[in-house]
């Protein structure tokens, strides 16, 4: 750690980092906007949303989970012991937004039109109920979050009134964020020929939004965490443990009709048929939603700190690679029976997400540091606490077979699994199945019977033509396999009603093959009458 | 123009007739004024300076272009209306509306809209738009008008179903006894006849016979009950939850006072 300069920040390992990939991120956003996505990205028509719909926005938005959750638990129901976490889960909430709004920049082909759906309407639109939502949420997140930077300034009026609408604000920002989450499945109930059955449901909606109340607590958990790893900053450990447990009933309703659902439809056996689907599928169920339900259902893991991260952490890796599986893995398949490649995102798509998630931990960290993110009592006591307390650090020295190393090779497991799987199925899956063109030869028969080729068209005579010419498709065309696109659209137009064929010394047109090569030349004067009728 | 009255237009493909000479491939180039995109036609595939293709499947030739649905997906999942159904049966796309999501892309049952790719500010979603305007001046579409065996038949459609079926009656052992495009996905303005199974020409069987529109719009109707009653419960319970703690405070401030007062 070098100073450089008195007033530079210092020159820590994770700062190095996350300026290369700011600086990757910077490189790439001025590749989308002067190549296009084509060049930055590996999007095609057969697989139009990447990652950055996949990951930026649907694992964006979920951030705000946390946010409407505990809103609603402490300002609806007046739990009031959550209080503490209001502000985090707020910010967390509206930095989850900003990052879908800016990732969106990118993604959309047209990013200065993302107004367009306020006034052009379309409500069957899911798309156009997402744009209200995101519009509309972020506004209030806004207004949710104005106060821990009002009550910084001296003007005092605005911080009350926004302090005075907090109820309905609240009310809208739970109906908004329902709305929001679920639509988010909605999205993709649209696509039932092409969304792997693994994961095409009915219930997706409801699925997107369940998961998403885990996630919220989880988030919490895990933002909680890092902060005190970060800051010293941190909130009761009492009510994270709470969380944990609710995340965990969540999560157990949510597997139960996971489960129910893929009974009724019949596809439970698909998730154990060795594909690349079943694998992901049962890595997403096992190491992303069992597994942490039953470490957090444990009393010891989960009033442990540290047991307590890495279930959070697992609750979180698995909500994410549930929304990678819907919107890359299940629709890899479809893709493909369309002649489309395998998806796996451009280092530019990733480098624009990595971008965003390190802007997002730089302003969450500057928002700590300045603004009163987390209570200022709980501050205090953790300043005053010693370093070596830390239950991180006391659990690195813990025994080798106690339940948070356990849960730290649970962890570690699963982002391995994660990885190997997805890079697996990328390479490993068969080629491209492209239709058979069949090895025979076309039975024309039916349609040549049909056959009717225009009449004789009259060229147009030049003034100093030695005679009218006429064309005659039945000798140019050869009638067993007609090639009309031999000529035409390129040399000729086919679409006027009244023939305007020209043909000049100029050797285009009929000059093209009438060089005196490939047939009579249109300038060799001894052979006029080929073409020309004489007066 | 587009009124109830306006007889709603399709295209007849009879795969059977089609000698895979490409004039619908060269009339559509010509007529959208598309680049020349390939060597050999027959080995083109859809793409933005591409609508229609002609290819070679299970030894016959099929053509690919928009389906023109009766109910587009595309249309229904545009957030801002730039796809539109018109009466006639078009489907067309308004540049200047598009925000240029691509959920049209993505939720095609026939996979059709293309994308600029390589437009980096001003992409276009690019697709076959059934000559609109050649059809608003009572011609037929470029395709059809050129297309030397009739192969591509252009016509009204309760006329063309007609036509179809009675190819098929006239025929029966050549024909597959079905029209694509009658019911699938509600029924599309491209209607397909066949001698060969229409999976093994790459039209997939197995999309619904209903529109796909209703599967979202099942669940988006609902959102303004859900809202309301939402709206409602919540300001209820928080009516109710403070009223509790309101109540309770008074309480044991009577208390206190009584106690002061003991």
């Amino acid at each position: 750690m070098t100073r450089l300069s008195p007033g530079w920040p210092k020159v820590t390992f994770w700062r190095v980092i996350l300026f290369i990939v700011l600086l990757a991120g910077a490189y790439s956003a001025l590749l989308r906007f002067t190549k296009g996505l084509g060049t930055t990205t590996n999007l095609s028509a057969q697989f139009p949303w990447g990652v950055w719909i996949g990951f930026d926005v649907l694992c964006g938005v979920a951030l705000a989970a946390g946010g409407f959750t505990i809103s609603a638990v402490v300002y609806i129901f007046h739990i009031e012991k959550y209080h503490p976490i209001i502000r985090p889960t707020i910010l967390t909430a509206f930095l989850g937004y900003s990052l879908v709004i800016v990732g969106l920049m990118f993604d959309l082909g047209r990013p200065y039109n993302v107004w367009h759906p306020l006034i052009m309407w379309n409500p069957h639109s899911v798309m156009f109920e997402v744009g209200w939502c995101v519009t509309l949420y972020t506004t209030v997140l806004m207004l949710e979050f104005s106060p821990l930077v009002l009550e910084k300034l001296p003007w005092k009026r605005p911080f009350k009134i926004v302090k005075s609408i907090t109820i309905p604000l609240v009310i809208l920002g739970v109906l908004l964020s329902t709305m929001h989450q679920s639509s988010l499945g909605t999205l993709y109930l649209i696509v039932p020929h092409k969304l792997h059955p693994l994961w095409y449901s009915p219930l997706l909606p409801v699925f997107f939004f369940v998961s998403a109340i885990a996630l919220g607590c989880a988030m919490t958990i895990f933002e909680s965490y890092l902060s005190l790893r970060a800051f010293r900053k941190q909130l009761d450990f009492h009510l994270l443990t709470k969380l944990g447990a609710v995340a965990a009933v969540t999560l157990s309703v949510y597997l139960v009709v996971r489960i129910t659902d893929m009974q009724s439809r019949g596809v439970l056996s698909q998730a154990f048929a060795p594909t690349y689907e079943g694998r992901m599928f049962l890595a997403e169920m096992l190491l992303g939603v069992i597994a942490p339900i039953v470490m957090l259902f444990i009393p010891r893991i989960r009033h442990n700190q540290f047991g307590l991260f890495v279930s959070a952490l697992m609750v979180v890796l698995g909500f994410v690679m549930n929304r990678m599986n819907v919107s890359l893995t299940g629709m890899d398949r479809s893709s493909v029976s369309q002649g489309g490649a395998h998806y796996f995102p451009s280092w530019n798509e990733l480098a624009i997400t990595a971008s965003i998630v390190g802007a997002g931990f730089l302003l969450f960290g500057l928002a700590v540091k300045y603004l009163d993110v987390f209570p200022p009592e709980d501050m205090k006591e953790i300043a005053a606490g010693k370093r070596a307390q830390l239950p991180a650090l006391a659990a690195f020295r813990a025994p080798l077979w106690s339940a948070t190393t356990g849960a730290f090779v649970m962890c570690v497991l699963f982002m391995g699994a994660s990885v190997a799987l997805a890079y697996d199925g990328i390479r490993r899956r068969e080629p491209a199945i492209h239709l058979s063109e069949g090895s025979g030869t076309v039975d024309l028969s039916r349609g040549l019977a049909e056959l009717k080729m225009p009449g004789a068209i009259a060229i147009k005579m030049g003034p100093d033509s030695p005679g009218q010419c006429f064309f005659s498709h039945a000798r140019h065309v050869n009638s067993k396999d007609p090639n009309c696109s031999a000529c035409h659209a390129g040399l000729f137009r086919m679409l006027p009603t009244t023939p305007d064929i020209t043909a000049d010394k100029k050797m285009r047109n009929c000059g093209v093959c009438h060089d005196g090569v490939k047939a009579v030349g249109i300038l060799q004067k001894e052979r006029c009458d080929s073409c020309h009728l004489k007066s | 123009m587009d009124t109830q009255t306006v007889a709603r237009k399709a295209l007849l493909f009879d795969s059977t007739r089609c000698i895979g000479c490409g004039a619908c491939y060269s009339a559509c180039k010509e007529k959208n004024k598309l680049p020349k995109t390939s060597v050999d036609f027959l080995r083109d595939h859809l793409s933005a300076d591409t609508f229609t293709v002609v290819n070679r499947r299970n030894n016959r030739y099929v053509r690919r272009m928009c389906m023109h649905c009766n109910e587009p997906t595309c249309v229904s999942v545009c957030p801002v209306g730039a796809l539109v159904k018109s009466a006639a049966g078009p489907v067309s796309y308004e540049a200047s509306k598009c925000m240029g999501c691509r959920y049209c892309v993505q939720a095609c049952p026939f996979n059709v809209p293309q994308y600029e790719w390589d437009d980096p500010i001003t992409p276009r979603v690019r697709k076959c738009d059934m000559c609109r305007n050649r059809i608003a001046a009572g011609l037929a579409t470029a395709c059809a008008t050129v297309c030397p065996t009739g192969a591509t038949k252009f016509g009204n459609r309760d006329e063309l179903i007609a036509e179809a079926e009675e190819r098929i009656r006239a025929n029966p052992t050549r024909y597959v006894t079905h029209v694509y495009g009658i019911d699938e996905v509600g029924g599309t303005s491209v209607l397909l006849l066949s001698d060969v199974p229409f999976a093994s020409l790459g039209y997939s069987t197995d999309v619904l016979p209903q529109p796909l529109p209703h599967l979202t719009w099942n669940v988006l109707h609902k959102l303004p009950t859900v809202v309301s009653i939402g709206g409602v419960l919540m300001s209820g319970i928080w009516w109710i939850t403070r009223r509790r703690e309101d109540v309770k405070r008074a309480e044991s401030e009577s208390k206190s006072s009584r106690k002061g007062a003991d």
